[in-house]
């Protein structure tokens, strides 16, 4: 890097710099709340809510704007890239762009932290800093899938952590200390991995750089290469989150509330598949063809434990999250086939799980506030006194179990295709991993639809007072979720063609580093 | 204008061009007022007229052009293929679209022909339920995807609307959410249904696999030429199709994934009627049908479905030999049809298959929405728990409150006991006649379970319209309910009302039903079938050619001598009341008797090995995931506690708190630079 290197406002042909926009409004709104006077009258903690709405909601149309129209989807490279010198003597830079597999998750963080903003209208207890906290997770989130220095994406993705905490442990359940200290400790000990290992990267060779896409021009010898990779997939595997470092998750969702359980399941997981592509498998190819094989077995125990434990759960939200862990194996499994097909499932059941969760998460809030209860066995013929929050549930539990018509059937198929036609790995393999894989078809079914059965079918009223169905706030939040999950499922070209360019020159690049000819040794051979 | 005309004649697409329309507006009619219910809940349920009016129009513009399909189809036009790119990656790409051969045709005018009339008869039967819309939605819903279905041109779009049909089914048996019953039946349909279905998925992505394809007739291709080549083993291509086949194993509920279907009764009768008897799990040999060009490269194969095909067809009409509900009654013997039409399938006779098919479709849904209308009236008199209004020891002397519904039952019961000239005893023998010729053992088993059917149909019909009624009894009534373990509350705030004849709607479509269950078995006569001429050309003439009336008349003889036999069998025991037939039985054979009632101790099997074998797995996973794995957290857990005391001291002010941890960790940074060396910058 040279150290003359002029402060670039944008590099960009366009005169704004958008990205920077997008990340920065949010953060700004964030600094204005605290100056709002404190909300003693009801009128007055409407506000930060209202503002922060607003700004969510400007900052979800230019993203919409910025990736509908200036950004070039049949482009598979970076765009939009601004970069510009920040803190020379750390070797900072403030430097983003997009590609086909930033765009797709800026936009679902987007839409979901908006909705969750949109959620969370009934959070008057301390709604400053609630909404400002909000605001700046909404910063640091699409600033972890813009930024394109690896320690500007590490100061993002450990900032996102504040907010995550905070909200957990101020506006969560009865043991929301215990699951928010779980939390933090756990994501904190594995960012420790993530940095040593990209500032490995980045001193490893001749030239020190931060920069990703001068990173991914490095060669990393095998097994330098391959200890880089092992601490990536931990430090991103809790969040995505791997066996057996998924047990935050479980307590996270069952203590937070459900906006911020929303954000949880609709984002930070998607955060984790990010950086497994972004980082493992684009700056260490090699090693991940090595090592793929492994993220496939780790992918399978994730599905089968996490329906397993989905089912054993008797709170809605514990099953939910455990369903979550199931969910994302087809991500590992995706990102493990080493294929175009296979990458572009992990990046459609990436959207998709971020969709379907968030739903189910809002709709269970939604029913919560009016039974005071997520304990199964306590519920019961709820359909007869909410219907249409009966038909939400179900239609998102159906989506979740991957119904053709609704984006998870299309994600998972396309992973199932991606390991079937990877002709590297031997065909026992793969034969085991799809006959284990699709036991995960038949699990989710079970413990979803138990669960849909165990509380809103049947005769039994609970004892508690319900007030009334879905209000219209709530539908619109509720189909702001379910209509994309339905128009990706009848044609998924929408999302596909937006990273189709993207994940094909990452599985291009996948080919020619197979040259390194893949371990049969290692594949069950 | 001459030229003008001959220009638009020129440009009027035929029929086969607008075909996919024909799944598109009956989905089209659910979208519109699926929205309207779930934003505008309370106007578009007083809204059933529209809403009737609306999808009926969509359900029977689809039939229309169903019909014109099938006349083009039938004059000769050539089979028409569409194809679009629905999803792709990489240089994959994922064909959707649809196709229209014969055998399409004919199963679009079926299946419309039959949704429109259980809708007509929906109007009538569920006039009273608050449900009415979601019930036409759902109906309208399950009418496109099942007609998506049929024009599948591939093997992954058959799996698309393979389980949209299983979701529809899953919602409409589930339609009343607050009957546990219903509930639990619904649930089970699924599973079972996603059980098939998972091998389904392995069968389709190996045969992927295997062959680089999802088109049937690529497929077919492939794997003859794959296995010839040595690149798939025989015993791999043999499993592949076997794990396909547990796909039509589930839906169309062969032996042992028959479980969900007599279960699935728990919906409303219209619905058993179009998706459990007529339509849905005809899918299954549907499918079979469209799997022929694989599978006849297997006789193994073929020998596994014959096989399963008998055992289903026994298994159901013995279990059907002792029902006492009408409607469990009525769907064992869908099971039991069902495999006879897989037995053909498996003799390699897919035309004999899809004949019965067709018959079966006709006179099973007249029967079933026959079953409906009694079901209606004896909800008058016994209230509305299925417990009361489905058995039989209440009924008893319908026939002369309800004419319409006795006769047009008596017909269908004639037509499935196959007797001549109604529709069951052509395609039943036809399929008998196959087995005869390839599986002589198997034959025997069919042979005799004709007569078995002929019996407990028989039985149905006279314990429900003969004899005297009994359903005033009161004492029986609360003997019922307790051995069913229901509470006696439905009685106390109902009138017993009068038994009458149902309305217009659901008179309309049993009479409809009738004509062809009486004579569409004539378009397959073996002489001269019209449906082989349809489905397969060559067929049609080598069964004209080597037809002998030799051959015929012995096996047809035997088929019409043992169904008489049942038939008789079931006047003695049951119109004439000469012999005590159940009890004596039952005295003389108490295990066979108990092991009919349990129907094969299958459920209890199912209960025990995979409901609860799964639960108790769930069960020990979570407690290793909380002890063990949680455990090594709980380590750091002594940190959790330790910072959460810390935390405590910060409670005014956690924020800066964790402000110090972020401070601490950039300068831990910074160190971490100084020792790793000042970046050249």
């Amino acid at each position: 890097m040279d150290a003359n290197m002029p402060i670039l406002a944008s590099t960009s042909p366009t005169a704004v710099p958008w990205l920077s926009v997008i990340v920065l409004l949010p953060i700004t709104g964030a600094l204005l709340l605290p100056f709002l006077p404190e909300g003693e009258s009801e009128k007055q903690s409407q506000l930060p809510r209202n503002l922060a709405i607003s700004i969510l909601l400007i900052d979800l149309l230019i993203m919409l704007f910025v990736f509908g129209r200036v950004f070039n989807p049949s482009e598979g490279g970076l765009q939009l890239v601004e970069r510009a010198n920040w803190l020379p003597f750390l070797g900072l830079e403030w430097s983003v762009g997009a590609d086909g597999i930033s765009a797709p998750l800026v936009l679902l963080s987007g839409l979901i932290t908006f909705l969750s903003a949109a959620a969370s209208w009934k959070v008057t207890q301390k709604s400053r800093l609630y909404f400002a906290l909000l605001l700046v997770q909404a910063s640091a989130q699409a600033l972890v899938f813009l930024s394109q220095d690896f320690l500007l994406f590490f100061l993002a993705w450990e900032l996102e952590l504040v907010p995550v905490y905070l909200l957990i442990a101020i506006w969560g359940g009865k043991r929301r200390l215990y699951a928010a200290t779980k939390f933090i400790l756990y994501t904190a000990l594995a960012s420790l991995l993530i940095l040593i290992s990209g500032l490995a990267l980045a001193l490893s060779g001749d030239n020190f750089t931060l920069n990703i896409s001068e990173l991914a021009n490095k060669n990393y010898e095998g097994s330098f290469g391959i200890l880089c990779y092992l601490g990536f997939l931990i430090g991103f595997g809790v969040k995505l989150p791997i066996f057996p470092l998924h047990t935050w998750l479980p307590d996270a969702h069952g203590e937070a509330n459900a906006p911020v359980s929303m954000l949880l399941a609709g984002v930070l997981l998607k955060m984790g598949g990010y950086a497994l592509l972004r980082f493992n498998v684009q700056l260490l190819p090699e090693a991940h063809q090595i090592l793929a094989p492994a993220l496939i077995v780790i992918g399978i125990v994730n599905v089968i434990y996490g329906a397993l434990n989905a089912f054993a759960q008797d709170n809605v939200k514990r099953r939910i999250a455990c369903s979550s862990v199931s969910h994302m194996g087809f991500v590992l499994l995706g990102i493990g086939a080493i294929d175009a097909l296979g990458i572009s499932g992990a990046m459609l059941q990436m959207i998709s799980h971020g969709l379907i969760a968030a739903a189910m998460f809002f709709i269970t809030g939604s029913f919560y506030e009016r039974t005071n209860t997520l304990s199964i066995p306590n519920m019961g013929g709820l359909a007869k006194i909410l219907p249409i929050t009966f038909a939400f549930f179900l239609t998102s539990s159906l989506a979740s179990l991957a119904l053709p018509g609704m984006s998870g059937f299309i994600s998972e198929i396309t992973v199932f295709l991606g390991i079937t036609s990877q002709n590297d790995f031997t065909s026992i393999f793969r034969a085991i991993t799809i006959v284990l894989a699709a036991i995960g078809l038949v699990l989710t079914p079970v413990y979803l639809l138990s669960m849909c059965r165990r509380v809103f079918f049947g005769p039994r009223i609970p004892a508690v007072s319900l007030t009334e169905d879905m209000n219209p706030r709530e539908l619109v939040i509720g189909l702001s979720l379910l209509v994309p999950t339905l128009a990706i499922g009848f044609w998924p070209r929408i999302a596909i063609d937006l990273y189709e360019s993207s994940t094909n020159l990452l599985a291009d690049k996948l080919i020619t580093n197979s040259l390194v000819v893949l371990n049969q040794g290692l594949t069950f051979g | 204008m001459p030229t003008l005309a001959g220009v638009f004649v020129k440009r009027m697409p035929s029929a086969a061009e607008i075909a996919w329309l024909i799944p598109v507006l009956p989905l089209i009619g659910a979208v519109i007022t699926g929205l309207g219910l779930i934003t505008f809940n309370k106007t578009i349920n007083r809204l059933r007229k529209p809403v009737a009016v609306l999808l009926v129009t969509c359900l029977g513009s689809a039939a229309v052009i169903s019909y014109a399909v099938l006349f083009e189809q039938i004059n000769g036009s050539p089979p028409l293929e569409h194809l679009f790119v629905w999803a792709s990656a990489g240089n994959f790409i994922l064909p959707m679209g649809y196709v229209i051969d014969p055998l399409a045709a004919l199963m679009l005018a079926l299946v419309t022909t039959i949704a429109l009339l259980v809708m007509i008869y929906s109007h009538g039967y569920m006039a009273h339920d608050k449900g009415y819309v979601r019930f036409f939605t759902y109906l309208a819903l399950f009418s496109s995807s099942m007609l998506g279905l049929i024009v599948s041109p591939n093997l992954l779009e058959v799996y698309v609307f393979w389980e949209l049909v299983g979701m529809c089914s899953y919602l409409l048996v589930g339609f009343w959410y607050d009957r546990e019953g219903a509930a639990h039946a619904a649930q089970k349909a699924f599973v079972v249904n996603r059980v098939g279905d998972f091998g389904l998925l392995l069968g389709i992505l190996g045969l992927f696999w295997a062959t680089g394809s999802f088109d049937f007739q690529n497929i077919a291709l492939g794997l003859s030429e794959a296995i010839s080549s040595g690149d798939v083993p025989t015993w791999a291509a043999l499993t592949l199709c076997l794990l396909v086949f547990m796909g039509p194993m589930a839906k169309s509920a062969q032996f042992p994934l028959h479980v969900w279907l007599p279960d699935a009764m728990e919906g409303p009768t219209p619905i058993s009627a179009l998706i459990h008897a007529a339509t849905m799990v005809a899918a299954g040999v549907f499918l079979v049908a469209r799997l022929e060009p694989i599978y006849t490269q297997f006789p193994s194969v073929g020998l596994v479905i014959a096989v399963v095909g008998t055992i289903t067809c026994f298994l159901g009409a013995s279990i059907a030999l002792n029902q006492m509900d009408l409607k469990k009654g009525l769907a064992y013997s869908t099971v039991s049809q069902l495999g006879y039409m897989m037995l053909a399938m498996g003799c390699g006779a897919p035309v004999a298959g899809i004949f019965h098919l067709v018959t079966h479709a006709f006179f099973k849904a007249m029967l079933f929405l026959g079953s409906g209308s009694v079901i209606h009236a004896m909800e008058e008199v016994v209230g509305h728990e299925p417990v009361l209004a489905q058995d039989m020891r209440l009924m008893g002397g319908l026939k002369k409150k309800m004419p319409i519904t006795a006769n047009t039952f008596l017909i269908g019961c004639i037509a499935i006991s196959g007797i001549p000239p109604l529709a069951g005893f052509w395609s039943k023998d036809e399929i008998l006649g196959q087995a005869f010729n390839t599986f002589p053992l198997l034959w025997f088993i069919g042979f005799l379970t004709a007569g078995m059917t002929a019996f407990y149909m028989f039985r149905l019909y006279f314990l429900t319209f003969e004899g005297t009624f009994r359903g005033e009894n009161k004492e029986l009534q609360k003997q019922l309910l307790s051995s069913a373990g229901k509470v006696d509350d439905d009685q106390e705030h109902h009138n017993p009302g009068e038994l009458h004849e149902s309305p217009w709607p659901m008179t309309m479509p049993l009479v409809t039903l009738a004509i062809p269950s009486i004579v569409v078995g004539l378009l397959g006569t073996p002489w001269d079938s019209k449906f082989a001429a349809l489905l397969n050309p060559q067929e049609a003439i080598e069964m004209s050619q080597s037809f002998q009336w030799g051959e015929f008349l012995p096996l047809a003889l035997a088929s019409v001598a043992i169904s008489s036999s049942g038939i008789a069998l079931a006047v003695m025991a049951y119109f004439l009341n000469r012999i005590k037939l159940s009890e004596v039985f039952a005295n003389r054979y108490p295990a066979i008797d108990e092991f009919l009632k349990r129907k094969w101790y299958l459920d209890e099997i199912n209960e025990k090995i995979f409901v609860q074998g799964s639960r108790k797995l769930a069960k020990e996973v979570l407690e290793v995931d909380a002890k063990v794995v949680d455990g090594v957290v709980n380590l750091t857990g002594l940190l959790t506690l330790g910072s959460g005391e810390g935390l405590k001291y910060f409670e005014t002010g956690r924020a800066q708190f964790y402000a110090l941890i972020v401070f601490a960790g950039v300068i831990g940074l910074v160190a971490l630079f100084g020792v790793l060396g000042t970046p050249p910058i």
